[in-house]
């Protein structure tokens, strides 16, 4: 269906002064590279934020020509090994060597010059420019100082969308792609650019499995070409298709680098995985039989999506499981009210109002969303008016006047028993650490009133260990005190060892559940990966 | 941001030695310059009030006060509206065709004798501006049409109905009980007055109250704001609406001081209070101020104006030292910001 060499016939046929803008080294590109030399070697790169280390000595190297898997959990550091090598961050220790020079100058565009292409998560076009613009942005095509040559960029334009295989009009705003083909330009303008190294991360998130197909026979073209290719992915089966090296990390370790064929599939959901913090984890008490506090049906965020049904009773953990974008978030916010859906729900057998967040606040329904700093807390504003901003309400006498002895005594009780670090009641939350700000974010449900439902999206992401165990600690005094919980997390542990019960979510909806007894890494890893719940994996 | 510098008080203080290592003279060296920047605008008022005071013997006397808090009273006014619009992180660009627009209304009204005449007259041109305030806040919060477009759009349609209902004539001729509106009790002019109320209400409605820190959640990010439970549609519309009942307030004293109703009293005026919020360190990105940083932005360019009259510089001169004390306070501002981080 593609001309195999679409990309070479490409630069011959265009003006030999417009071949190097867009496609340098068409013709040949096997002599421009030094064969014996590894494309991308990092060795002993470390990176932390805030403190909390994300990378831990990471020694890997990759060969021109070949495409390296690299596989993890969320936050296992693939993202932020990615940004080391596109310059968009400098390591804390190590050093990274791309074709054989030591990279001294971590800034996208040094990166950019050595050759290194970068296809990031989220796609960054200009929704208003034309396609043919967004292709052409930053490498225009001059005649004369600053006269764009507009003809003759709509026409190599045009030729790369053919040669690529997507159907799209390069006059086209950028706005009318659906997500699909803005992520096919995305991979035009990063292959196309003079580069040897490619990084992809998940680039087939948003993809149909046609268009999949076309990515990797892009991705075999480019390997042809002696570009070394850099892939994230959290599907099983892409590692299967294209994959000649599989590296996992694992908490900031590399734990396992090998050629792809040498590894099965079990080898690499357990190589992911595998970890021990158990002794982390509190000792939780088993389960009594509680009411039913929470109790979904048919819970739908769209019309043509799936619904969700589930319930869960007082003093129970009920863990979300899945995948980046299972809809798990998307849930929990449908369930607090900041997202549209319908579907009947029940708090405390009565009817819940979904779309007003106050009103769930009112019935005694707590969140402490994903994105602590753009929706978890309030950064601009003190720990005082954070902590007791959600049940201020319970802090006012007539005309919302504010108690303010009594909001500072109730904030100084819950922090403390909380045990945040911080220097003072007017203190800016955008201050504190991470960990300390989301014990803020968990904290301010509890200053006034104990809610009756507490929803927790990923609740120790990026926050330190210490930290993290404190707030397990507290989870779990919560729920012996008999407060229902929904607990989404993409962190494995956390997830098996707090949970009483897991629902795995994939595509918005349940996949399966899994009751203590038969929580497994290996198996909510399955149903996450639409793999089916096969107990012999 | 007064209230939580009040509250900061050691609970488990972290850091301590770091604190005391700062000890060095270099370090208090540095302390002192902050100090001087931080709390530069109070200073710079201090000496310009010293340094009127002492070069002219007009400047220091009680009738010379009265004239500049009369002078400021009805950009005073604008000024505690559009600095809680601007704290939601909004902009209120109608103001000042609400002064006008309310002005001719009670004007109209304030034609008829008598004192319930008059008594409609406030309420009636106070209440136009809460209308055009609430439409604004309508279009903000429920059609989420952008605050600049919202305002822009209220302010050319006020002062349309301001030209159709005074035909584009000054409305003269009201009653006494009106223009009593802006005598004096005692010695304090009624505008002075109700300045100082407005002003202590709104300061103790952004500091002691819910909807206070409802509308710093809103401006610090609606986003974390609705998840903490705040009624982000009911802030905003809330905020407008209480800038054009002001607008109302400062358009009626105004008419009843000028003894005529004239749609163009207020133009520009919107401009004024902006700058007087701006001054006073209130964020244009929402979130970050407070009445009082409002009250001395006002009170900085209406002290400066006095005295530049007092000294006889001339009315062009004065619009550029204007400029650039705006600039030049939102300068300071931004740079002490930018340190912090």
């Amino acid at each position: 269906m593609l001309d195999q060499r679409p990309l070479q016939r490409q630069g011959k046929t265009s003006a030999p002064a417009l071949d190097g803008a867009i496609l340098k080294g068409g013709d040949a590109p096997g002599d421009e590279l030094p064969t014996d030399a590894a494309a991308i070697v990092c060795d002993n790169v470390s990176k932390g934020f805030d403190g909390v280390p994300v990378l831990l000595g990471i020694t890997i190297s990759c060969r021109p020509g070949s495409v390296n898997v690299l596989a993890g959990e969320n936050g296992a550091g693939k993202s932020t090994l990615f940004k080391i090598i596109s310059g968009q961050i400098a390591p804390d220790g190590g050093s990274l060597s791309i074709f054989g020079q030591r990279v001294r100058r971590f800034t996208p565009r040094h990166s950019q010059q050595l050759g290194v292409s970068i296809i990031p998560q989220e796609l960054a076009s200009l929704p208003d420019m034309a396609v043919w613009e967004n292709l052409f942005i930053g490498r225009e095509l001059c005649a004369g100082p600053g006269m764009l040559r507009r003809q003759e960029m709509i026409r190599q334009a045009g030729r790369l969308l053919a040669d690529f295989g997507v159907d799209v009009d390069p006059n086209a705003p950028m706005r009318s792609l659906n997500i699909a083909e803005a992520q096919m330009i995305e991979i035009i303008k990063a292959t196309t650019r003079d580069a040897r190294i490619v990084l992809m991360d998940e680039p087939s998130s948003s993809l149909s499995r046609t268009e999949t197909e076309r990515l990797f026979q892009v991705i075999r073209q480019l390997r042809a070409k002696g570009v070394c290719v850099l892939y994230v992915s959290h599907r099983l089966e892409e590692i299967e298709a294209i994959a000649d090296t599989v590296s996992i990390l694992r908490d900031g370790r590399l734990v396992r680098s090998a050629p792809a064929a040498e590894m099965t599939e079990r080898q690499i959901i357990t190589e992911m995985v595998g970890r021990d913090l158990q002794a982390f984890f509190p000792n939780r008490p088993a389960l009594t039989s509680g009411a039913t506090v929470l109790d979904v049906e048919g819970l739908r965020l769209d019309e043509a999506g799936p619904s969700v049904s589930f319930s869960v009773r007082r003093g129970e953990i009920l863990g979300l499981g899945g995948l980046v974008g299972a809809g798990r978030s998307e849930m929990l916010e449908a369930l607090f009210g900041i997202r549209r859906a319908n579907g009947r729900v029940l708090l405390d057998g009565q009817p819940l109002c979904l779309g007003r967040p106050s009103e769930s606040i009112r019935r005694g329904v707590a969140f402490v969303p994903e994105d602590r700093k753009r929706a978890g807390v309030l950064t601009s504003m003190s720990v005082l008016d954070n902590t007791t901003l959600p049940q201020l309400f319970h802090m006012t006498r007539i005309g919302g006047v504010v108690l303010n002895d009594l909001r500072e005594r109730r904030a100084l009780d819950i922090l403390g028993r909380m045990l945040v670090r911080y220097s003072g009641l007017g203190q800016k939350v955008a201050n504190l650490s991470g960990g300390n700000q989301q014990k803020v974010a968990l904290s301010r449900w509890f200053a006034a009133c104990e809610p009756r439902l507490l929803l927790l999206d990923e609740p120790t992401r990026g926050i330190d260990v210490g930290a993290r165990s404190e707030i397990y600690q507290f989870i779990d005094e919560l729920a012996a005190r008999g407060l229902a919980i929904v607990l989404a997390s993409s962190d494995m542990l956390e997830l098996i060892n707090l949970s009483h019960r897991v629902l795995v979510m994939r595509g918005g909806a349940v996949m399966g559940e899994l009751a203590k007894d038969e929580l497994q890494q290996e198996r909510i890893l399955r149903l996450a990966m639409g793999k089916g719940d096969h107990v012999n994996v | 941001m007064s209230m939580s510098e009040q509250l900061t008080r050691n609970v488990a203080s972290s850091a301590p030695s770091s604190a005391l290592e700062k000890q060095g003279a270099t370090h208090r060296r540095q302390d002192v310059a902050r100090f001087l920047l931080r709390y530069s605008l109070p200073l710079v008022l201090l000496l310009f009030v010293v340094g009127l005071g002492l070069s002219n013997r007009t400047f220091f006397t009680f009738s010379n006060f009265r004239v500049i808090l009369l002078e400021v009273s009805p950009i005073a006014f604008l000024a505690v509206g559009e600095t809680m619009v601007i704290l939601t992180g909004g902009i209120d660009l109608s103001v000042g065709a609400i002064v006008g627009l309310s002005g001719v209304v009670a004007a109209l009204i304030a034609q008829n004798d008598g004192a319930w005449a008059a008594t409609f007259a406030v309420v009636g041109g106070v209440a136009v501006g809460g209308l055009v305030g609430a439409t604004t806040g309508f279009l903000v919060s429920v059609a989420k049409v952008p605050p600049f477009v919202a305002s822009l759009g209220a302010a050319t349609t006020a002062l349309g109905f301001g030209y159709v209902f005074s035909e584009g004539r000054p409305i003269s001729g009201l009653s006494d009980q009106f223009l009593a509106v802006s005598g004096g009790i005692g010695p304090v002019p009624i505008p002075i007055a109700a300045m100082v109320i407005v002003i202590a209400l709104a300061w103790l409605a952004l500091t002691r109250t819910m909807f206070g820190m409802h509308v710093y959640a809103v401006g610090g990010n609606p986003q974390a704001a609705r998840v903490a439970g705040v009624k982000i549609r009911k802030i905003r519309f809330l905020v407008y609406t209480i800038s054009g009942l002001l607008g109302g307030l400062s358009g009626v004293t105004l008419c009843s001081r000028a003894t005529a109703g004239i749609i163009t009293t207020g133009s520009g005026y919107e401009l004024n209070a902006i700058a007087a919020a701006v001054i006073g360190g209130v964020s244009l990105m929402g979130g970050r101020g407070s009445v009082l940083g409002a009250v001395l932005g006002f009170m900085i360019l209406g002290v400066v104006g006095n005295g530049m009259n007092i000294l006889n510089i001339s009315p062009f001169y004065q619009l550029i030292i204007k400029g650039v004390i705006i600039v030049g306070a939102v300068f300071t501002d931004s740079y002490l910001n930018q340190e912090r981080e």
